[in-house]
């Protein structure tokens, strides 16, 4: 079947196609966990993203490409779930902003959509990291655009793009070094591959693609060869890489609010003597003085810049320090956002609009009623005197909220003891969308919104959930349960919320997370040699210990994290925790680190029997 | 004629230096049950965190009625003494209300100045003290009350409790409610603000930081100053109190120290376990604020 060009409606039927063949190899994406933990869930967060677009997609139904393209980007950033979900998100999002207006698709379009998907794709990671779902889509991406020209029929040219894919992820684990170590390819860009598979299936016959046989672990199907020698995969953004959602939405963010105006981008060819002194690190601090969204590659000679920038003089001057300037392009978002907001049907959706009740009335009333203690007098005769609030702060609205994720009942009832208002149950086997983000940050009538993620792989949901709110919101990015607990005992409601937000982050670099589980794969990780089912001790990022004995696992764990000896070791028990192993561990604690203080509470996370906080000063 | 001074039970001077310096001591009273004592009159400290161990609900206090103040003033003013009345910080109780009710009996009769003292046990109780030599030595009603509420404002509060419960329970937490009710072990550094009320300065994870949160507190405050200490602690297990005392005495040159305890009724309030530290610089001033 030859087409050369494809109305909305055929794309939405590409789409679902493609969603459907994503949603079916989930499980397999799933298992290309880089950490031989029973977490992996790349694949159902990809595939809950876009089963979340093709639904939106579904219920407003589309003639034109242009508009369909918007509708499933909306539906995309909503419903998008984990790192992976976000990018994925962020690719369509970029896509729908080339092809806007358009009635139908070419492959020219088609291509030149790819590219601006991978460039939104990339300007939204603030560490983008090369052998994940963002290499696979811009090599997949690269290629499509070369091909433009010569090939116009539509399948032909798709099934092209998707072997381009499946050939950079079999490369993944070359340029990524944990996944050669484990020896699997990166499991977001086989969730990328599986859908562009979807699409060209259905491009070149007209339905979805068959059900593809698994093929003995190797997840890259089809062309690309290599493939079988991996155990295929990885979290595209495993546990530590930073990446984080700076920017979308931009139709629902306020003009003024866009902190760093100009967009600017720049090449820098280096001169002789810069050549050796230019360091990427040192270069990117400076930006990071008074701009977002750096992506900074150095190709030797050349160093590609872009940056968002309050001063972009400032930036220019820097970078002179260097050599000379290229290919300047600065813009100012600003005026582009007005220029988004200008047509009436462009506003923010109804959705969006603020739904607070008067925040005044409804936070006077609910004070009202809470803020003096419900005291039975106990005190006889000897009452304040009238007039008196016991509580002076009574009537003021409150300044913030606070959203946390986080797993297990008694994680939650601690997290609320320490001032959490919403706690959202998930981050371990089940990431909150960005939507359920944001309806958390919504609830709360207050000025300003903490979130704390709680884990690394919620951390790009939150950032897309902050841009999307109508009120500011700072994501704190803690990566655990411990570093959210951290961050809240430095908060405090009298400060400010750059205040706040520079103690927090202090407070979670003074704490060391321990996590016990239970391998689900034989691999050597961390010069540590790991079979199935043994129990593995897990610091901060990497592993430290494995044994078949839960209370030796928790030791080697707990002597690797408590460095002086007399830090506050906290131990949250989860599912599979042991009485006896407890007793034993606070009884070796209390004898091995008399100066330590430690603290038991029941958290109840599902698939970590134990969680360690390790607070220094 | 020298100036009576006039305090309440709750400002946890000890007897011996009440009688040597002629304070008038109104008490306030505690109910266990049906019993009710005299606070620091007979029911002393240690006896009080006997029974509070073994009672199974929290014991009640009462403020003095205006009567209690209306008599001892009325006797003084009689005497043609003017009277300064020393008290509780009126945010946590009403018998500052009292006195000034006592005062308002006898309008025109005489001088009575009643001071709210905005501050509790011997945080106040050091400013009795002060006030009674003074007036032994002849000071002026006016220099008396000009001294002592310059001393009030000179001296620093921290105060750290075993347990936020029993200021909940009585309603006095203050701004510290926020902290109530945390399940994680945070240790709240507590003082009293100008308005009276408690405030927390800072919170800690565990004792050991707590400890060392009010060492650098006090370095931020005084630096390298010589210093006068007053500790007040509630008697029974004492081995927080003496660990924190002995860390600061250690590190500061402390030129005066007194140590006193914590009556009934403070301590129905801040429960067992509750340590309170005034601190002023001990250049301020030759004189001392206790025994």
């Amino acid at each position: 079947m030859t087409r050369r060009s494809l109305n909305g409606a055929d794309w939405s039927a590409m789409v679902l196609a493609g969603s459907d063949h994503l949603a079916r190899h989930a499980e397999q994406v799933n298992e290309l966990n880089v950490f031989p933990v029973p977490d992996g869930d790349t694949g159902t967060n990809m595939s809950m993203t876009m089963k979340a677009g093709a639904e939106e997609l579904r219920r407003k139904p589309q003639s034109e490409i242009g508009r369909a393209a918007e509708v499933l980007s909306k539906g995309l950033l909503m419903g998008a779930r984990g790192n992976s979900g976000v990018i994925l998100s962020q690719l369509f999002r970029g896509f729908a902003q080339a092809v806007a207006g358009q009635r139908e698709l070419t492959v020219p379009l088609f291509a030149a959509g790819l590219q601006q998907g991978v460039d939104t794709a990339y300007k939204s990671v603030v560490k983008p990291v090369e052998g994940t779902i963002l290499t696979v889509a811009r090599e997949a991406a690269r290629h499509g655009v070369a091909l433009a020209r010569r090939t116009a029929d539509i399948g032909e040219w798709m099934q092209q793009v998707r072997d381009k894919a499946a050939e950079t992820l079999a490369r993944t684990p070359d340029m990524l070094p944990v996944l050669k170590q484990v020896g699997v390819v990166d499991s977001g860009g086989q969730g990328l591959v599986y859908l562009y598979e979807g699409f060209a299936a259905y491009l070149r016959s007209g339905a979805s693609a068959p059900e593809s046989g698994r093929e003995g672990g190797a997840h890259v199907s089809g062309a690309g060869g290599r493939s079988a020698d991996f155990r295929a995969a990885s979290g595209a953004l495993a546990p530590g890489s930073s990446a984080a959602v700076r920017q979308s939405a931009q139709s629902k963010i306020d003009t003024e609010s866009i902190r760093f105006p100009y967009d600017m981008e720049f090449f820098i060819r280096k001169t002789a003597s810069a050549s050796s002194r230019f360091s990427e690190a040192a270069f990117r601090k400076e930006l990071e003085k008074d701009g977002d969204s750096i992506i900074l590659i150095d190709d030797g000679d050349i160093v590609k810049v872009h940056v968002h920038s309050r001063r972009p003089g400032d930036v220019l001057n820097a970078a002179l320090a260097y050599g000379e300037l290229t290919n300047l392009h600065i813009l100012n978002m600003r005026d582009q956002h007005r220029d988004l907001l200008r047509p009436a049907d462009e506003r923010p959706r109804a959705e969006t609009e603020p739904e607070r009740p008067g925040a005044w009335g409804e936070a006077l009333g609910v004070e009202a009623a809470s803020g003096v203690p419900a005291v039975e007098d106990p005190f006889g005769a000897d009452r304040l005197p009238p007039g008196q609030a016991p509580h002076p702060n009574a009537y003021e609205i409150a300044a913030f909220g606070i959203v946390a994720v986080s797993a297990g009942e008694g994680n939650g009832k601690l997290l609320r003891s320490l001032g959490v208002d919403v706690v959202i149950n998930g981050g371990q086997s089940m990431n909150p969308s960005t939507e359920d983000l944001l309806e958390a940050i919504r609830s709360l009538s207050v000025e300003h919104v903490f979130v704390l993620p709680n884990n690394a792989n919620v951390l790009m949901a939150a950032e897309q959930a902050a841009g999307l709110s109508d009120r500011p919101v700072t994501v704190i990015p803690t990566r655990s349960v411990p570093q959210g607990l951290a961050a809240m005992f430095a908060f405090r409601e009298e400060d400010s919320a750059s205040l706040n937000k520079e103690r927090m982050l202090r407070a979670i670099d003074r704490v060391a997370t321990g996590q016990i589980t239970r391998a689900v794969r034989d691999t050597r990780m961390d010069g540590v040699d790991i079979r199935s089912g043994q129990y593995i001790g897990i610091k901060d990022k990497s592993i430290v210990a494995a044994d078949d004995d839960l209370g030796e696992a928790c030791r080697k764990l707990l002597a690797d994290l408590i460095a002086a000896g007399d830090e506050v070791v906290t131990i949250l028990t989860g599912e599979g925790a042991e009485e006896s192993v407890t007793e034993e561990l606070l009884a070796w604690l209390e004898d091995r680190y008399p100066e330590a203080e430690i603290e038991r509470h029941e958290g109840g996370q599902p698939l970590y029997p134990y969680w360690f906080m390790i607070e220094s000063d | 004629m020298n100036a009576a001074i006039v305090t309440d039970s709750t400002a946890d001077i000890p007897r011996d230096v009440r009688e040597r310096l002629g304070i008038d001591m109104i008490p306030l009273k505690v109910h266990f049950g049906e019993q009710s004592y005299l606070d620091n009159v007979d029911l002393q400290p240690a006896q009080f965190y006997e029974k509070l161990k073994a009672s199974s609900e929290l014991p009640k206090t009462s403020q003095p009625s205006p009567a209690d103040f209306y008599e001892v003033f009325s006797r003084h003013v009689q005497a043609g003494r003017p009277v300064i009345s020393i008290h509780l910080s009126s945010a946590f109780s009403g018998t500052y209300q009292s006195a000034l009710l006592a005062k308002s009996m006898l309008e025109g009769e005489g001088d009575v100045t009643v001071i709210d003292s905005k501050s509790a046990s011997y945080g106040f109780g050091m400013l009795a003290v002060e006030a009674a030599e003074m007036a032994r030595r002849g000071a002026s009603v006016r220099d008396i009350v000009d001294r002592i509420e310059r001393m009030r404002k000179e001296t620093k509060l921290y105060f750290l409790v075993d347990t936020l419960e029993y200021l909940h329970k009585g309603g006095r937490i203050g701004k510290a409610s926020a902290l109530f009710g945390t399940l994680l072990n945070i240790k709240p550094i507590l003082t009293i603000d100008d308005e009276g009320v408690i405030t927390p300065l800072d919170k800690a994870r565990g004792q050991k930081r707590a400890f060392a949160r009010i060492a650098e507190m006090l370095e931020a405050e005084f630096g390298a100053n010589p210093l006068q200490l007053t500790a007040v602690v509630t008697p029974g297990d004492t081995a927080m109190a003496d660990e924190l005392i002995g860390m600061l005495q250690q590190r500061f040159d402390i030129r005066r120290f007194f140590r006193s305890e914590i009556g009934p009724v403070i301590g129905t309030h801040a429960g067992p376990g509750t340590v309170g530290l005034f601190v002023r610089s001990a250049s301020l001033d030759g004189q001392e604020t206790g025994a």
